[in-house]
């Protein structure tokens, strides 16, 4: 039960959070996406919550590193809930450290695409729309109010998010915890977490082979045949690759990044591998 | 020499749109009235800008894809136009050659020195050190790109239009598509690396199940994490009346 004693955090260490959050894309990089942005932004919860527990606040640390990407506008939500998380792991003995980050991969996709639709999608052309057709007559008010139609919905949403996040997180699981349903959540999450990995490899690794044998009209792409077999396959095979590389031969990851980088550019040169 | 060091900043103001809750400093219409600003002509620059932005509309990062660098074309399209006194139409055309260049920096800049900072923050972490992972995204996001880019687009103005489309044609295809298909492959690690925290034998099959439907039926990320949330009630065997009690219930303190 949510009882005085486990709410550790208030509203000032949420408006840390959400300040933070606006810098959500500023170390965006190709290997966990927004790692660092949701990381920085993620700090002064954890070291409120796990001052006196070094242990706890290095594990949550990395927790917080993994790869993460959803439309930035809105990730004050995912930020909201984690909080939430944090907070009950913090005060309790028993928490499945494991279902923080579930929760975070299954969330990130559909925000992603919610978030994407509305703020790229409908707010941005709005701005765009009423900024476009002032600035093509040279008036100042056209990016003026481009910027303003489009940061003042952000920011209120941004915020809304925010708080609300908190509040989903806080009063779920503490409703999960009563009923015992928090091993289940865990698993019910982990599947959530999975499913939409899989998909993510599926449409963000993108690679082929164009090399194909054979003349004219009787030529053979080895792409075509691969992904006849199973569309997709050759982004599956090659993550479980770099899978198998960092688990069972723990390769560091700027190894494997360089690695991937040489394996770009010698397929690009010898005309195995395609865009 | 002035106005390429302005531009410069101009350029790194828009990139600091990533401190600003990606607030769209980096869109044409923004870039291009402060590149007219610092040109004199301010009204050109905000035409020039509104045309861009309708070239670009339909460019922004969805997903995992990385939009054209456009901060450059903008502000170096702008430029070399109001510079050269010919028609804001021309900017398009002068911009474009540049941000293929920008872009080839970019990726370069994301491959080469950001991970440096990003394995630097897992290092602090693995420490317990909170201020050493700010430390790395703050300063990371600035040394890798942001001072980059200023400096790109100073160079780029300063020495020309035409020095820009030598240097591009000097670097061999291969290797610019050799990064282009890296950048596609690279999202693989981080899956990886996220696959590996929750997998285990039980849960493992769902992973194929989100890969075989998105590639079978199309499902798009968004339906396959809805239809997981589905599959996870099912299988876990959680009603959707103890959903919504526990939803509806989250507000209020239990007088248990």
């Amino acid at each position: 039960m949510m009882t005085s004693e486990t709410k550790v955090l208030n509203k000032r260490d949420l408006m840390k959070v959400f300040w933070r959050s606006f810098t959500m894309e500023w170390t965006w990089n190709y290997e966990r996406q927004a790692n660092l942005g949701y990381g920085f932004a993620m700090v002064p919860i954890l070291e409120k919550l796990y001052k006196d527990k070094p242990e706890e606040k290095a594990e949550a640390l990395q927790r917080h590193l993994e790869f993460f990407n959803t439309t930035p506008h809105v990730s004050t939500l995912i930020l909201g809930i984690s909080s939430a998380m944090e907070e009950q792991n913090s005060t309790q003995e028993d928490f499945d450290t494991s279902s923080i980050n579930n929760v975070k991969v299954g969330l990130m996709g559909p925000l992603a695409g919610i978030g994407d639709s509305l703020l790229w999608g409908t707010l941005r052309i709005i701005a765009t729309g009423i900024g476009t057709s002032l600035a093509l007559q040279g008036n100042i008010l056209g990016p003026i109010l481009f910027l303003l139609i489009f940061n003042i919905p952000h920011i209120i949403l941004r915020y809304i998010c925010m708080m609300g996040g908190y509040k989903l997180g806080a009063g779920f699981l503490s409703k999960m915890q009563q009923g015992g349903l928090m091993d289940k959540v865990t698993y019910g999450a982990s599947i959530v977490g999975l499913m939409s990995i899989g998909a993510m490899i599926a449409t963000m690794v993108t690679v082929n082979i164009p090399l194909s044998y054979g003349e004219g009209d009787s030529a053979i792409v080895i792409g075509d045949i691969l992904n006849g077999i199973i569309p997709g396959i050759i982004p599956l095979l090659f993550t479980g690759f770099i899978y198998w590389l960092v688990t069972k031969k723990k390769m560091k990851t700027t190894v494997a990044l360089l690695l991937i980088l040489v394996i770009g550019i010698i397929g690009s040169l010898t005309g195995i591998l395609g865009a | 020499m002035l106005q390429a060091i302005l531009l410069g900043l101009v350029a790194m103001i828009g990139n600091a749109t990533f401190l600003a809750g990606t607030g769209l400093l980096d869109r044409p219409i923004v870039m291009c009235t402060l590149t007219g600003l610092v040109m004199g002509d301010v009204k050109s620059g905000i035409i020039i800008g509104a045309m861009m932005e309708l070239a670009f509309i339909g460019a922004f990062s969805v997903g995992g894809a990385i939009p054209p660098e456009m901060i450059s074309g903008g502000v170096l399209g702008a430029a070399l136009t109001l510079a050269s006194g010919n028609s804001p139409e021309v900017a398009l055309t002068i911009g474009i050659p540049v941000a293929s260049l920008a872009l080839i920096l970019k990726n370069a800049c994301k491959i080469f020195i950001l991970p440096y900072f990003v394995h630097k923050a897992d290092q602090y972490a693995k420490e317990g050190n909170g201020k050493g992972v700010s430390r790395m995204h703050m300063l990371g996001g600035f040394l890798y790109f942001n001072l980059p880019l200023g400096v790109f687009v100073a160079t780029a103005y300063y020495l020309g239009n035409t020095v820009m489309s030598t240097v591009l044609n000097a670097i061999p295809p291969f290797v610019q598509n050799g990064l282009t298909i890296a950048t596609g492959l690279m999202p693989a690690l981080g899956f990886a690396i996220l696959a590996s925290m929750i997998v285990n034998k039980k849960n493992v099959v769902f992973l194929f199940l989100g890969f075989l439907l998105a590639v079978y039926l199309n499902i798009p990320v968004t339906g396959i994490a809805l239809l997981g949330v589905v599959t996870a009630l099912i299988i876990v065997g959680i009603q959707p009346a103890q959903v919504s009690t526990a939803l509806a219930g989250g507000d209020e303190d239990d007088d248990f």
